[in-house]
């Protein structure tokens, strides 16, 4: 094979049982949970587009793990993630992580992950019996800096350097030529060298993360980048699962988190942690003030944690009343603690205020030194951020799975857990839909989960020989378009970036925030649509996915960014779908269907899933019937 | 809240075949320049902060400037890791200085025994993990 050349890649073939997609935390629990079911027969490969050790959500470090089930029964985590989503969640899968998800945490803890414990046990390790400090009843703090390295290093020490592909991005799976709905492979990109990869495998794990930037963000100029979930994650799990036929559900939910305005700061610890509250302009608690608004939205108005989207539409009603800014009033939450604090201890909580910023946002830190902001001193204020679509953290799009076959009802399994309507495709974390609350301790949880039943899959079907569908000589080209079109046209103008043959993919991406957030319920509206606009979103949207076949990259940076847009516009044409759909606002604080302002238990207590024809690309969209196989009381 | 490169620090990894910053970043945005031999990030409007490649610099030459479409001038976090702790530096824009140590490993780096004094792999049609061997995985009791 020739070396390649920039427009006339290599192509390289790599054969696998089981491929995993992705480096992130459900990718390291699916590699470390999968090579010790492998054994001799069974092939495991794991491609990012990354560097494992600082890849996806948690590259930056957190300073929690938000799921942690220590003596709260899976049954209660299963009513509280189903009343912070508004009643529609998949009991079967919030339970299997729940009762799974522990053993995770504990291996992170042997591994080197820094756990806070209780002064009663401190030193004792969580394995044998020490308690962690509980910063909410799930939230337990950790020295979270290297939480990413460490999780990676136990992945890459299982699977072994060289079934590690690095830098390689995934533009597309690839369906069986032989049998119908099975999954055969992947193929993309390496964004180092000019080589094409074609993945042969049995069965893949799809587990690429959430999607960021779909919506304009509220940062502006240089500091766009600085949105609250990591701007890498671009879809490419809904995406690439769409366009294989998997069934989709719950692409309507979206998350949009309070959080410190501009640096995006974490509010969790403030509020759980250090007690502190958050007030409109003129010092009102606007959560007691609009108690009775919210009743609109009951039963989960009175839910012991009062769920995140009502929340939000507290705090929106007196922004668009006029009455901003919000603020976290942490003076007076830090000065309440002192009160029964040593001056040496309220210094240990000025560090751990602190901490909480530089372990997962250090940005935040940036803009309060910025801005001389102390928190013992001055107020800081919040807002409510741009559109996330996510499905590990308090948001539930993604992928429609089979459950454990133990507890799920017959509808709810087809064999093997974690496998989605795709014969041989996984996925896990931000992929599941319709079970929000994993986090990261339950991402890596799910991907072992999902990992085992792979391994199960490809012992089952130890006959299977993947062919992949399709002609991998057009498939590539179309994957290489963008540069050959950047080669054939950049001399026709002066300016190369102006040029009528073709679109830079960041004008692209702008040209796509723009639409979302003016049509699809973005923050220019304040999270409003109606049937009408969603109807215009989508007819530009159309247009701007035609242009997808004229962007253009003058580099293997910009082929990745043109990429990822093409899987930002059909992860954003799933939600807009589905928005389009449910004729309700369930999520009132999420976003707002002003032509259907009102909760409508009677007509959409159901999940909403789709499918979009791998064909003809045509999407068919259906209400399933929702089922709560754990008794549910709020209060 | 970009990356900047100190021209005078950065030594472009002495010619190494990835350098440290392009190796790590995980939106892929430092890159060399290899007529000068010296690091810088060709997309800063999509920096995350997340100062990846700041910590991973041998000569310490990446820090991290306040976006300056919204943040006012002189601000900074500077981080210095260990492989077991992290030392940070809070500058504020009036001069003031903080000093925050907080550990982030207990195990030396590299020593993770992946599979160590674990259980063999059970049986492939339960419900449980390798590491639950033995164990009674619950199931959904409607009354609790
Ligand atoms: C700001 C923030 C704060 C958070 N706070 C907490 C917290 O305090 N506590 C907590 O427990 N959890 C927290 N979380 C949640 C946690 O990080 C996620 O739940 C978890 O990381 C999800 O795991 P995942 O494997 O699904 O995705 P990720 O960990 O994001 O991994 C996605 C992976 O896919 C790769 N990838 C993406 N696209 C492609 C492609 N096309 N081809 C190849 N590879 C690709 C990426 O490089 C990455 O390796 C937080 C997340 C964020 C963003
Ligand atoms: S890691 Fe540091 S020294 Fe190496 S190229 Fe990057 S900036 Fe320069
Ligand atoms: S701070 Fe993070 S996103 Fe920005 S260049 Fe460094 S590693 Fe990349």
């Amino acid at each position: 094979m020739s070396e390649g050349t920039f427009g006339n890649p290599e192509i390289v073939e790599v054969e696998t049982d089981v491929l995993i997609v992705g480096g992130g935390m459900a990718a390291c629990g699916a590699a470390y949970e999968a090579m010790r079911w492998a054994g001799d027969d069974v092939r495991v490969t794991l491609v990012d587009k990354a560097a494992m050790d600082r890849s996806g959500a948690v590259a930056q470090g957190l300073s929690a793990i938000n799921t942690y089930l220590g003596d709260n029964s899976p049954e209660d985590y299963c009513r509280m993630v189903s009343a912070d989503l508004m009643g529609i969640t998949r009991d079967d899968l919030v339970f299997d992580v729940g009762r799974h998800v522990d053993d995770s945490v504990k291996l992170f803890e042997e591994w080197g992950l820094p756990i806070w414990k209780d002064k009663s046990t401190e030193g004792v390790a969580l394995k044998d019996g020490g308690k962690p400090v509980n910063s909410g009843r799930w939230q337990i703090m950790i020295n979270g800096e290297s939480y990413k390295p460490i999780v990676a290093e136990a992945a890459k020490k299982a699977l072994g350097i060289e079934n590690i592909y690095e830098r390689v991005f995934i533009v597309k799976l690839l369906l069986d030529a032989n049998n119908e709905n099975q999954i055969a492979g992947a193929v993309g990109f390496s964004v180092r060298e000019h080589k094409l990869y074609v993945f042969r495998c049995k069965t893949l794990l799809n587990v690429c993360g959430g999607a960021v930037n779909i919506f304009r963000p509220r940062s502006t100029g240089e500091g766009m980048g600085r949105t609250w979930y990591p701007v890498w994650n671009a879809g490419s799990t809904y995406a690439m699962a769409a366009e294989v036929g998997a069934e989709l559900t719950m692409m309507e939910n979206r998350f949009v988190p309070c959080r410190f305005k501009d640096g995006y700061g974490p509010v969790g610890a403030w509020f759980l942690l250090f007690k502190s509250q958050a007030m409109n302009g003129y010092g009102e608690n606007y959560m007691v003030k609009n108690a009775d608004m919210l009743k609109d939205f009951a039963p989960y108005d009175t839910a012991t944690v009062i769920p995140t989207c009502l929340r939000n539409h507290a705090m929106l009603k007196e922004m668009k009343d006029g009455l901003g800014p919000i603020m976290m009033d942490t003076p007076t939450a830090m000065a309440k603690l002192s009160e029964t604090m040593t001056p040496r201890e309220v210094k240990h909580l000025e560090a751990e205020a602190w901490e909480d910023f530089l372990d997962m946002c250090i940005g935040q830190a940036g803009v309060w030194a910025g801005m001389n902001i102390r928190p013992e001193e001055s107020a800081s204020e919040l807002m409510p951020t741009e559109p996330y679509l996510l499905g590990s953290h308090s948001g539930c799009c993604g992928i429609w799975v089979s459950g454990p076959p133990d507890i799920s009802p017959p509808e709810w399994q087809w064999g093997y857990n974690r496998m989605t309507t795709v014969k041989g495709l996984f996925t896990a974390g931000d992929g599941v839909g319709a079970s929000g609350h994993k986090f990261s301790s339950g991402s890596h949880a799910e991907g072992r989960i999902a990992a085992k039943n792979m391994v199960r899959y490809c012992r089952e079907h130890a006959d299977l020989t993947p062919e992949p569908k399709g002609d991998i000589t057009a498939i590539t080209e179309e994957i290489y378009r963008p540069v050959r079109t950047y080669l054939e046209h950049k001399d026709k103008t002066t300016a190369e970036d102006i040029n009528p043959h073709y679109i830079t993919p960041k004008m692209y991406q702008q040209r796509l925030q723009k639409i979302m957030d003016e049509y699809v319920a973005g923050v220019s509206t304040y999270y409003n649509t109606n049937g009408k606009l969603l109807d215009m979103g989508l007819e530009y949207l159309e247009m701007l996915k035609e242009d997808s076949k004229h962007l253009r990259a003058k580099d293997l940076h910009e082929l990745l960014r043109a990429w990822e847009n093409y899987h930002r516009t059909r992860t954003a044409e799933a939600h807009l779908r589905h928005i389009m759909f449910r004729e309700e606002t369930r999520y009132p604080g999420f976003f707002y269907r002003a032509d259907f302002p009102d909760l409508d238990d009677a007509n959409w207590k159901v999940f909403v899933n789709s499918r979009m024809d791998p064909e003809t690309g045509e999407w068919e969209m259906k209400k399933v019937p929702h089922i709560d196989l754990v008794e549910k009381h709020y209060g | 809240m970009p990356t900047f490169v100190h021209t005078e620090k950065c030594d472009g990894c002495k010619g190494g075949e990835v350098t440290a910053c392009a190796y790590i970043c995980p939106h892929d945005l430092m890159k060399l320049d290899t007529d000068r031999m010296k690091a810088f990030n060709q997309e800063p409007e999509q920096c995350w902060e997340c100062q990846c490649c700041v910590k991973a610099c041998p000569q310490q030459a990446i820090e991290v400037r306040a976006f300056a479409d919204w943040v006012p001038m002189g601000g900074a976090a500077i981080p210095l890791r260990t492989d077991s702790a992290i030392m940070w530096t809070i500058k504020f824009r009036d001069g003031e200085l903080k000093r925050f140590k907080f550990p982030i490993r207990t195990t030396p780096v590299g020593t993770i025994d992946a599979y160590g004094g674990k259980p063999e792999a059970g049986d492939i049609n339960d419900e449980l993990l390798f590491t639950e061997s033995g164990e009674t995985m619950p199931v959904i009791n409607a009354s609790a």
